[in-house]
């Protein structure tokens, strides 16, 4: 998840600038933050449009790109310094990339009061609605005293503030989530046509000439590509194995495997399985088909925001769990992006995995117990139940 | 007759702030003499180490120092004060404090309905600042929505109402200008105490 850390302060020494490295140095795990400083940023001024210049369009740029935004105020004269007052101004006078962006506030102050008035205004500012930001309610983090806070190797000292930051990062994250949500095909927005379901182009790889629809489009494909089968062998990177190994080791997976290309078209699934033994069911004449004619039209927008997602760099998986199975399963569909050596996207893995299992297996041999509330679940993905459980047989 | 600074708290070229504050200026002229202190040409603040005033910071804080009160008139930038106002009051502050004890009165205008409501209330909350600790006129509230169409050309308020409340406003101020004045012993103390509030202190 990649988050802007924006140091609201323009003064060469700043606390709060320490507190983002800090936040990006220890929580690198959970978040990747990119501390941006103001201090270039020039006094807004309406009769002096600075719109374009370099400093507030890479603000503009980095901001745009990023899933929320993180920002640390001191605390002058009960508000907000003026220096992130005008950086405000700026990003809503001509552009606003802050509107509908998730923004979590954090403050450090000298006094007692780590920043506790400021952050107040600063809500109210966010709130304007030419910025139009969507701030984290609640988990308000305050740094009073700042000049004691840290050690020699910028770390903040008191172990439970630390505990009490993360668990703001963490509720931060969920938060993101719950707001990309909103703002997902779940709400208002139908993204149905930023994907081309129906495959309508062509790829490199795509066979021509063959209906996709058609329910032998397999055996017309693979004579047409004089594709091979059965003993011959494949070389592989790093093996060499024939056609029947690579479907028997296939099949072996602890999981049901689907292959889309890029193109949107349903190319491959380890089928060893009749349908309604799958837990999310392919039939072999499906293969070959558009993702339009594998999934209702109903979820077209969650499926395209899926693609995107993966299409897009955004995210390199997107899972979701599929409550449906009854309590005795933990079914999770997982669409992991396949990229080339290049990054450049090639479609879609989709796996689905009963991961009870594995859980148990755990449990039972760490001896361990799960605690009711104790597991923080940080992905809440599970939220997206809905756009994506129609990715299988229309049937 | 009264002196008194006021400061216009935007540095646009056009400001329907600046109109007001020139109506003031001329309205009240027989009660004292207004000057109008123009912030645009101020560096911004960036809190240097060696806490110096800049030529015109310390311009405008002997300018406050020698007037018997104060009147700031703020647009409305996202349910706040435009940085450029807030930038000046942090030089106040964090150099020569040119602000403590003295009596200030609130105006403002913009072009929605709202009259800079909540600019105003954030610039009371800053100027309660101990850093700042400015005597403002409680319960005062003066607001002009519409600003744009409040004004006729010859730069007159245009609704009798209006003009009747800045006028009880402003003659309460001339009051509290020296009711403030009187509050002796409070106002040693706040001296004594306010110099040594640092920025950094422990």
């Amino acid at each position: 998840m990649k988050l802007v850390g924006i140091v609201g302060s323009n003064a060469a020494f700043s606390y709060n600038r320490l507190l983002l490295n800090f936040i990006a140095k220890n929580f690198k795990k959970l978040i990747d933050v990119e501390v941006l400083d103001i201090k270039d940023v020039p006094m807004f001024n309406q009769s002096d449009d600075q719109t374009n210049s370099e400093v507030i369009q890479n603000l503009n740029k980095k901001i745009t790109e990023a899933d929320g935004v993180i920002i640390a105020t001191p605390e002058y004269n009960h508000s907000i310094p003026s220096a992130l007052q005008s950086v405000l101004e700026w990003l809503s006078f001509k552009i606003h990339p802050l509107d509908g962006k998730p923004v979590m506030i954090v403050g450090a102050s000298y006094d007692v009061q780590g920043s506790s008035r400021s952050q107040l205004h600063l809500r109210q500012i966010l709130d304007a609605p030419g910025v139009n930001a969507v701030v984290m309610p609640g988990n308000e983090f305050l740094l009073g005293e700042v000049y004691e806070a840290f050690d020699e190797n910028e770390d903040l000292k008191d172990a439970q503030t630390v505990q009490f930051l993360e668990t703001c990062i963490k509720k931060f994250i969920r938060f993101i989530n719950v707001v990309n949500v909103l703002q997902s095909p779940e709400g208002m927005k139908d993204l149905s046509d930023t994907e081309d379901l129906y495959a309508t182009g062509a790829i490199d790889t795509t066979v021509e000439g063959i209906d996709m629809s058609a329910d032998d489009w397999l055996e017309q494909a693979a004579e047409a590509t004089q594709a091979v089968e059965g003993n011959t062998y494949v070389k592989l990177n790093r093996g060499l194995l024939t056609v029947n190994q690579l479907n028997y080791f296939l099949n072996s997976m602890p999981a049901e495997l689907t292959y889309a290309d890029s193109n949107n078209q349903f190319l491959y699934y380890n089928h060893h399985m009749e349908k309604e033994d799958m837990l999310a069911g392919r039939r072999p004449e499906q293969v070959g088909s558009p993702l339009a004619e594998c999934h209702p039209e109903r979820v077209f927008s969650g499926v395209s925001w899926v693609i995107q997602q993966l299409r897009s760099g955004k995210q390199d998986v997107v899972r979701t769990q599929v409550p449906t199975h009854g309590p005795d399963k933990f079914v999770v569909h997982s669409y992991q992006a396949v990229r080339d050596d290049n990054g450049n996207y090639l479609g879609i893995n989709e796996y689905v995995q009963d991961i009870q299992p594995v859980i148990d297996w755990y449990l039972e041999q760490t001896g361990q117990q799960l605690t009711g509330g104790g597991v923080d679940a940080v992905s809440g993905a599970t939220s997206k139940v809905d756009t994506v459980s129609g990715a299988t047989a229309k049937a | 007759m009264k002196n008194f600074i006021s400061i216009l708290g935007t540095n646009s070229d056009h400001s329907t702030n600046r109109l007001l504050l020139q109506f003031i200026q001329k309205h009240f002229k027989d009660q004292a003499n207004i000057e109008i202190f123009e912030i645009k040409d101020l560096p911004a603040f960036n809190k240097p180490e060696d806490r110096k005033a800049p030529h015109g910071v310390q311009e405008l804080a002997d300018k406050i120092r020698e007037a018997d009160g104060v009147i700031i008139s703020s647009p409305e930038y996202n349910h706040s004060v435009p940085a450029a106002l807030k930038s000046t009051l942090e030089w106040l502050s964090y150099t020569n404090q040119a602000l403590i004890d003295k009596p200030v009165m609130l105006t403002g205008a913009s072009y929605g309905k709202l009259g800079s409501s909540r600019a105003q209330s954030h610039l009371r909350q800053m100027l309660d600042a101990p850093e700042l600790k400015a005597r403002i006129m409680p319960s005062s509230e003066f607001l002009i929505g519409y600003s744009l169409q409040a004004f006729d050309d010859n730069g007159n308020l245009t609704d009798q109402r209006k003009i009747e409340a800045l006028k009880r406003i402003f003659n309460d101020f001339v009051h509290f200008v020296d009711i403030t004045n009187q509050l002796v012993n409070a106002k040693e103390s706040q001296q004594k105490q306010a110099p040594s509030y640092s920025w950094e202190a422990k």
